[in-house]
């Protein structure tokens, strides 16, 4: 007979009707795109990059958005992300609004308004580039609820600044266009970017 | 649009209200009782209390044509009030749930009453004549979680039930004795108890707060966590639906909502007002508030020099901006049709966390 501390049994993974056992999956939408791989997203990048340098900033975001890998790997996401981050530190304050209204009009618009949201949020979260390495985030929620609590926040200092600022204008604009319930699918969406 | 008759109950915010079917008494849920108000003159009394839940109550239904109340309460029961000479009689509701309570309303043909509850189960209660009692039969699969909201269809079998799992689901509630058989619609041909018409989530996968089925039946709405409503239109029995349409709005999450005709929804939640939604089959669109702030008048104190230094001494401001321009000055949690026919809804009635219950003309 072994010493078996019971105290340090984690009984909610053996119990089926534990609120922890929740199968996220089940959130997920039947009309989820198929996974793309980070090569797929290197490529929408080099894309995006090219109209971007061909002055066309308004296509190049919209672009962005409509290519974003909601179901990729980790991977493609973060190669996606930092294309998305491209785009809008490419594009003037002076333009923003405009763009903007551009972008999030038409047929799919609010899809794009909603994605494009996501992706502040994400770029706000994540470390900014520059200021060390990237230490693997740990989910410290019992459930992976996307929302890391416990992290290095960006506190706007040294090279992460400039990206939280422009990140923190579009996030002002975006909001102007569409609204707070725009925030809300942030946090509810399961197809995180 | 005629005003809106405002009753503030109290500070205290009302989980559930409901009218009774003349409209002169109105039930609140407040914190671990149910209040009963009665109409007298153009205001609303205190004249009874119902005592006998232990912890908040969560939800409160008066049956129109039996003048029945059922309440349900996070001590896990529900009862079922009967008027007698002698005042209010409750009957304890055997739910057999672990958790609390949620969510009750009474079947249409108010032969049935079905209870959401935390313990993933919706809990649909009949009374058995021979036993003198009530007795509850479970919905139980597939629901992965807390039932936070339900609505029954027209012909009192099926029953729409919202969840935190982000599904909206449609169940059939079929008893035998108690329920005529159904008419076979696009819902379903065949409902045993606990078959599922239909099991829908949306893109933005929030909580569901609001439920509700058209006036004809044919069709499904609901609200959640996403600030999104999205309306199903069934095609057939075990076919994907004809059209499932979201409306993603700019707004704060909505808790409620109800039809008024089959091209209309409105809804109210954390904007504190009532918003009118227009469209059919082919699409859906926000029309806007069914509030009338353009209006309003700012206080008729006089703006003087003297007066805007007073307030900045004061308060430290100049103009105090404590008060919402809405009528609620809180979340909305329920919204009911408050007079009707045919399905066409000429008043509704709101209430919420602030302790106002108002009557609003469409």
């Amino acid at each position: 007979m072994s010493q078996i501390n019971y105290r340090t049994i984690n009984v909610d993974a053996l119990d089926p009707e534990s609120s922890a056992n929740f199968p996220m999956e089940s959130l997920l939408p039947a009309t989820l795109p198929q996974a793309a791989s980070a090569s797929d997203a290197a490529s929408a990048a080099a894309q995006v990059r090219q109209m971007l340098r061909g002055g066309d900033p308004e296509g190049a975001l919209r672009t962005v958005l409509d290519t974003a890998p909601l179901g990729g790997d980790d991977r493609a996401k973060e190669v996606h992300l930092a294309t998305v981050i491209d785009v809008l530190q490419g594009i003037r304050q002076g333009e923003m609004t405009r763009i903007l209204e551009g972008v999030c009009s038409g047929d799919g618009g609010a899809e794009r308004a909603d994605c494009l949201m996501k992706y502040l949020y994400k770029g706000m979260s994540s470390a900014a580039p520059g200021s060390g390495t990237q230490t693997p985030k740990k989910p410290v929620s019992p459930q992976d609820t996307g929302f890391s609590q416990i992290q290095a926040r960006n506190l706007g200092e040294g090279g992460g600044g400039q990206q939280m600022s422009v990140l923190l204008s579009w996030h002002e604009r975006l909001v102007e266009i569409a609204g707070t319930g725009s925030i809300v699918r942030v946090m509810t969406d399961r197809r995180t970017v | 649009m005629a005003a809106h008759q405002v009753h503030h109950l109290f500070h205290a915010p009302i989980a559930d209200h409901s009218f009774s079917s003349d409209k002169k008494t109105l039930a609140v849920a407040r914190e671990n009782n149910v209040e009963l108000y009665q109409q007298s003159g153009n205001k609303f009394a205190l004249s009874d209390e119902l005592k006998g839940h232990e912890k908040t109550v969560t939800s409160v239904d008066i049956a129109p044509n039996s003048g029945r109340i059922v309440t349900c309460s996070q001590d896990r029961n529900a009862y079922v009030w009967e008027q007698t000479p002698t005042g209010w009689k409750p009957t304890l509701v055997l739910l057999r749930i672990n958790r609390a309570a949620t969510f009750v309303r009474w079947s249409p043909s108010e032969q049935k009453f079905a209870v959401g509850s935390g313990a993933r189960v919706i809990a649909v209660c009949y009374f058995e004549e021979e036993n003198d009692w009530w007795i509850s039969k479970h919905l139980k699969k597939p629901i992965r979680s807390t039932i936070t909201t339900l609505a029954w269809h027209p012909n009192s079998v099926l029953l729409a039930a919202g969840s935190t799992d982000s599904h909206a689901r449609v169940f059939s509630s079929f008893i035998k004795g108690i329920d005529t058989r159904p008419e076979p619609s696009a819902w379903g041909e065949r409902l045993p108890f606990n078959t599922i018409c239909g099991e829908y989530l949306n893109d933005t996968a929030g909580w569901i707060q609001g439920v509700a089925f058209s006036p004809s039946g044919s069709a499904l709405a609901f609200t959640g966590h996403d600030s999104s409503v999205t309306v199903v239109y069934p095609s057939a029995p075990e076919q994907p639906p004809r059209a499932m349409l979201n409306i993603a709005t700019r707004l704060l999450p909505l808790n409620s909502l109800i039809w008024n005709g089959e091209t209309e929804i409105i809804a109210a939640g954390h904007d504190c007002e009532p918003f009118r939604f227009c469209g059919d089959e082919n699409g859906w669109q926000l029309a806007g508030s069914l509030e009338n702030k353009a209006g309003e008048v700012r206080g008729a104190r006089e703006e003087s020099a003297l007066n805007m230094f007073r307030q900045m001494d004061l308060k430290g401001q100049a103009q105090a901006d404590t008060k919402l321009k809405s009528t609620h000055q809180n979340t909305v949690h329920t919204i009911r049709a408050h007079e009707e026919a045919n399905g066409v809804v000429s008043s509704f009635s709101t209430s919420g966390v602030d302790g106002r219950v108002v009557i609003w003309n469409v």
